[in-house]
């Protein structure tokens, strides 16, 4: 009776020191206590959440690759087609892609993505690239402001995180393409090995 | 001295080296606990990242986990440290370690290379191999302090069998 009173008291405790803890956290180390994590999303894709009704739908992908002049006014710059040959895949999250097809699409303007956290990215990351941490409490909103942007859902879009058994680019790549982006390329040697070949790198919290 | 049936006599000097051994296995056991918890506090988003990726716990708890069991961890170690209410500190400390060693035990039989989260949640990026070695050695040190938690509970009992107690 008294193993259970006590460890009854230990676990309220607990419980109490989480929920301040919580309440008190700043938003990248907040946790949801009800959330899932990315890790256990869901892989079906989803239709994009609602917003407002002002939310553009990603333009169509009738338009020819960006040819470097200027952008028209009042758009984005297209996403270039994939210099590295990777092919639309709305079937499936993501394609796992090599270092040299990372560096091809780098070398053709695609968008980087880094899944890893925030301090890392600061540590140092793909140049150009932008965090979108799939650890981060936020980082559905995040992925909804991304497709929010109006990028072109069949452009390559490069996800990357610390290599080996890092499955957070995975998890990010299943994200986006949830959001209807359907050329996903998980870079699978991730930032470690863009880093040995000596390729462009910044640091801080700037892309 | 006291004597009991099938136990050597506790001499004064062998209770005393006893009580010795429990204190030392006891604040060991606390300060391991203390220091395990702080980088989990620090950090639950990642905490629940690791936790995830041990592919074992259903999705919809793992928040609730990485947010309660590193205070469960701490106030554990505190308890330990202190003597309060430590015999059972020291078996949520040992419970909680079972579940660790089961959790690693399984991951490896599956040969899934995972980061224990233990100590620290984030880690730098390592390969298959490397977290493979890591995650035996992570094995044989939980054992260990299992291990110091069994043998803390049992002596510490042993101990207050041989005070004298009042007459029935």
């Amino acid at each position: 009776m008294k193993f259970w009173r006590e460890a009854a008291g230990i676990v309220v405790l607990a419980f109490a020191a989480a929920a301040i803890s919580n309440a008190t956290a700043g938003r990248e180390r907040k946790l949801a206590w009800l959330g899932r994590p990315p890790t256990a999303a869901a892989a079906e894709r989803t239709a994009p959440a609602p917003g407002s009704a002002a939310t553009p739908a990603p333009p169509p992908s009738t338009e020819p690759p960006f040819s470097g002049g200027p952008a028209p006014s009042g758009q984005l710059p297209a996403i270039p087609a994939s210099p590295a040959g990777i092919a639309p895949h709305p079937a499936q999250p993501f394609a796992e892609i090599t270092s040299a097809q990372a560096k091809a699409l780098f070398d053709g303007g695609a968008v980087f993505i880094d899944a890893r956290r925030s301090a890392a990215y600061r540590e140092g990351h793909v140049r150009g690239s932008r965090s979108i941490s799939v650890g981060d409490s936020d980082a559905d909103a995040k992925v909804k402001a991304f497709y929010d942007e109006g990028h072109d859902a069949n452009a390559p879009i490069v996800v990357y995180c610390s290599g080996g058994d890092c499955e957070d680019s995975h998890e990010l790549a299943r994200k986006l393409w949830g959001v209807t982006f359907d050329n996903v390329c998980v870079y699978r040697d991730g930032f470690p090995d863009w880093e040995k070949r000596g390729w462009p790198v910044s640091r801080g919290d700037a892309p | 001295m006291a004597r009991f049936p099938g136990r050597r006599a506790v001499t004064p000097r062998r209770s005393r080296l006893l009580r010795f051994a429990v204190l030392a296995g006891r604040i060991l056991l606390g300060v391991v606990f203390i220091v395990a918890a702080g980088p989990k506090i620090a950090d639950p988003p990642a905490f629940a990242h690791m936790i995830a990726n041990y592919r074992l716990f259903p999705a919809s708890l793992i928040h609730a986990a990485a947010l309660v069991l590193p205070w469960v961890e701490m106030f554990s170690g505190i308890a330990l440290v202190l003597g309060v209410a430590w015999r059972t500190a020291g078996k949520l400390a040992a419970a909680l370690l079972v579940a660790f060693l089961v959790s690693i035990g399984v991951n490896l039989a599956r040969d899934r290379a995972v980061q224990c989260g233990c100590f620290d949640v984030h880690g730098p990026p390592k390969s298959h191999a490397q977290l493979i070695g890591e995650m035996r050695m992570v094995l044989l040190r939980d054992v260990a302090l299992l291990g110091v938690a069994a043998f803390a509970l049992a002596a510490g009992k042993t101990k207050e069998e041989a005070a004298p107690g009042p007459a029935r």
